[in-house]
């Protein structure tokens, strides 16, 4: 096998199969932005604007490198926002302005962030 | 409405390489899809409320019904999603349910090989060694050695099958009903059922310090 062959034998997330080691049994409770998160996608599908299946892909078309460094909802909102601007919904300039909108206001705030 | 539900307690698995961004994203998203009118604040306040009102004690409920009840359990094997509607759970996304029965010829296990799909109407979210690689790799692989680390030793002579859920398709094991329950009450019943004994990695046991009910 090549160096990069594994990398497009299975897509980033193909698991089915693949040798793995132990099970780590590790749980935890969502983090509220976690939690918004899924409200979010779930939400989305009810309005298909983003479907549980376009969710899947999006997630798979972030490539390797980067599903195996995000965690499972920093992987999700990725790409809900590659999604976004590809479907034309949403802009990266639009989106870059209200994140650092965001980011100003919660470093006033610390801790707020309402809905 | 504003309603504070923020706080910033790290979660293990948290990527402490760069904290607060993915949060400072979602928000963005969340607030640009709001400005166009796409959605609205209110319905993500009550998608939060249901994802809260869904725990494995639902599924217990169900898997409880189904042992007392043959005809109950003949209709959530029919048609799972019908059943636990007539049970009173509503399903909140398109997603069809088949409830798997284990037998002393069949044990059934349930995994999502691509992503992180679970019955999340009738148990909640998923644990976290769900939707992680070892768990997804293996159960369509080496299923009985993932058991057996479980703690789930499941003898040759009994078929281990998995199923494997997809976006629209998720599937619940209606475990076994435990030996020596004859005099239990559905409640006292649904006590025994598990969130791991309806994935499938452990099966419904009366727990060592339970006393039988008078």
């Amino acid at each position: 096998m090549t160096q990069t062959e594994h990398l497009i034998k299975h897509l980033p997330t193909e698991l089915g199969g693949l040798d793995a080691g132990p099970l780590v049994r590790v749980e935890h409770d969502l983090e509220p932005w976690e939690k918004r998160c899924h409200a979010l996608a779930d939400v989305l599908d009810f309005h298909k604007i983003i479907s549980t299946e376009e969710k899947r892909r999006g997630v798979s078309a972030l490539g390797s490198e980067i599903v195996g460094s995000l965690t499972y909802y920093e992987r999700w909102i990725v790409a809900f926002a590659n999604i976004l601007f590809q479907k034309g919904i949403l802009t990266p300039e639009e989106l870059a302005v209200k994140m650092d909108e965001v980011m100003a206001r919660s470093g006033e705030e610390t801790t707020s962030c309402t809905i | 409405m504003n309603q504070q539900i923020h706080d910033h307690t790290p979660a293990p698995d948290s990527n402490h390489a760069a904290p607060g961004y993915y949060e400072v994203m979602e928000t963005a998203v969340r607030e640009l899809l709001f400005e166009r009118k796409l959605i609205t604040p209110g319905e993500i306040r009550r998608q939060i409320e249901v994802l809260d009102s869904r725990t494995p004690a639902l599924g217990a409920k169900v898997v409880a019904r189904a042992w007392v009840d043959p005809e109950f359990k003949a209709r959530l094997l029919a048609n799972g999603r019908r059943a636990c509607e007539e049970f009173g759970i509503s399903f909140y996304d398109e997603t069809d349910l088949i409830v798997l029965e284990n037998t002393d010829e069949v044990h059934n296990l349930i995994v999502c090989t691509l992503c992180s799909c679970y019955p999340r109407p009738v148990l909640g979210l998923p644990p976290d060694w769900y939707k992680l690689k070892p768990y997804r790799a293996r159960a369509v692989k080496e299923p009985r050695s993932l058991l057996a680390e479980f703690g789930t030793v499941i003898p040759e002579d009994v078929e281990v099958r998995v199923s494997d859920s997809t976006a629209t398709v998720r599937y619940l094991v209606l475990p076994q009903r435990p030996a020596s329950t004859e005099n239990y009450s559905e409640e006292q019943l649904a006590a025994l059922v598990t969130r791991d004994a309806m994935i499938g990695v452990v099966k419904a046991e009366i727990p060592e310090t339970k006393e039988m009910p008078q």
